[in-house]
């Protein structure tokens, strides 16, 4: 993984079509609202599987907490498509099929010489795309738990909230 | 600006900001947020409106005046939920009156392909009119990037999706 992509570093603005085709940049999909980033191997991965159900169960909460999610893989647009649909996902996802992004992030997961997909990453970003935390998932434990998704979005939103605390009359 | 108001009419509104004849008669008009509110006082996204908009197939789903339901029920939810999960079409806002009450939907696309509008989610709620909408009226509102259901400021429509 590149070097300044840690926590307090500024994530890249990706430019990559979403899972209709659409171009999307990633400051727009972000806007002002805490946002969840995961780079995934492909549709084709039980342990993405696994980590895309546990996502879906969050987004009941997270639809409800202005705060996004986004997802990055390099398969095609119809394809992230009918796994956002199979999953029953509600949120973006974007497709990197060229593997623009893999090398500027050094994301590439070098075992895979087959398909050449994303290394697994989370990250939660600030509206202005600093980066808060971030998880390499190559192994199935190193990914985030929802608890831990929760602790940064709530970390993330007292930060830009102005009224976090309830103002006085 | 985070809305306008909007109206079916039956003659073109001098005051509107935008307006477009229907296929099945009348009008369909926006107006200044700033201004008097027209019969039945819905509130649109701002970004389903543009002047110099070209047509469009919309499903309106626009219940007699004084007819809502609280944004908030579970009803409204669900619709929300399946047009986030559904392909997006070129225009979506929902109609809101006050700060608190659904008033309808308005759903368009730009390919003139009826199915994209066939299973439109808010034709739930309220019976659904399929209609062609001519040039002046309706602009384009980006996919939300999901899956955020709730509204971004009390009285505005949904998707609008910042407090700014």
């Amino acid at each position: 993984m590149r070097n300044d992509l840690k926590p307090g570093g500024s994530f890249p603005d990706l430019a990559l079509p979403d899972h209709a085709g659409n171009p999307r940049r990633l400051s727009e999909l972000a806007g002002s609202d805490p946002l969840v980033l995961t780079f995934y191997r492909g549709w084709w991965c039980p342990k993405e599987q696994s980590f895309f159900r546990r996502l879906v169960e969050f987004q009941d909460e997270v639809e409800v907490a202005y705060t996004r999610l986004v997802s990055v893989s390099v398969d095609p647009p119809e394809v992230e498509a009918a796994f956002r649909a199979g999953l029953g996902a509600r949120w973006t996802f974007l497709s990197d099929t060229e593997r623009r992004y893999v090398n500027e992030l050094d994301l590439l997961e070098t075992t895979d010489t087959i398909n050449r997909p994303y290394v697994p990453t989370a990250f939660t970003l600030y509206p202005d795309m600093t980066i808060c935390s971030v998880w390499n998932g190559y192994w199935t434990w190193g990914r985030p738990s929802l608890e831990e998704l929760r602790r940064d979005l709530r970390t993330i939103t007292k930060a830009i909230r102005p009224d976090w605390e309830v103002p006085r009359e | 600006m985070s809305w306008h108001w909007f109206a079916r009419t039956v003659e073109r509104p001098d005051e509107a900001i935008a307006a477009a004849a229907l296929s099945s008669g009348g009008y369909l008009a926006a107006f200044p947020s700033g201004g008097p509110a027209p019969r039945g006082e819905r509130k649109v996204d701002a970004r389903a409106i543009d002047p110099d908009g070209a047509p469009a197939l919309a499903s309106l789903v626009l219940p007699p005046d004084g007819v809502t339901i609280l944004f908030d029920d579970p009803a409204v939810g669900g619709a929300l939920r399946a047009a986030l999960a559904a392909p997006w079409p070129d225009v979506l806002s929902t109609l809101v009156v006050e700060s608190s009450r659904f008033a309808g939907a308005l759903t368009a696309v730009r390919d003139g392909n009826r199915g994209r509008l066939g299973s439109d989610p808010f034709a739930r709620l309220f019976p659904a009119e399929l209609v062609e909408v001519g040039p002046g009226l309706l602009g384009s509102t980006p996919a939300p990037t999901g899956p955020v259901i709730q509204r971004y400021g009390g009285g505005n429509p949904w998707p609008w999706d910042t407090f700014d």
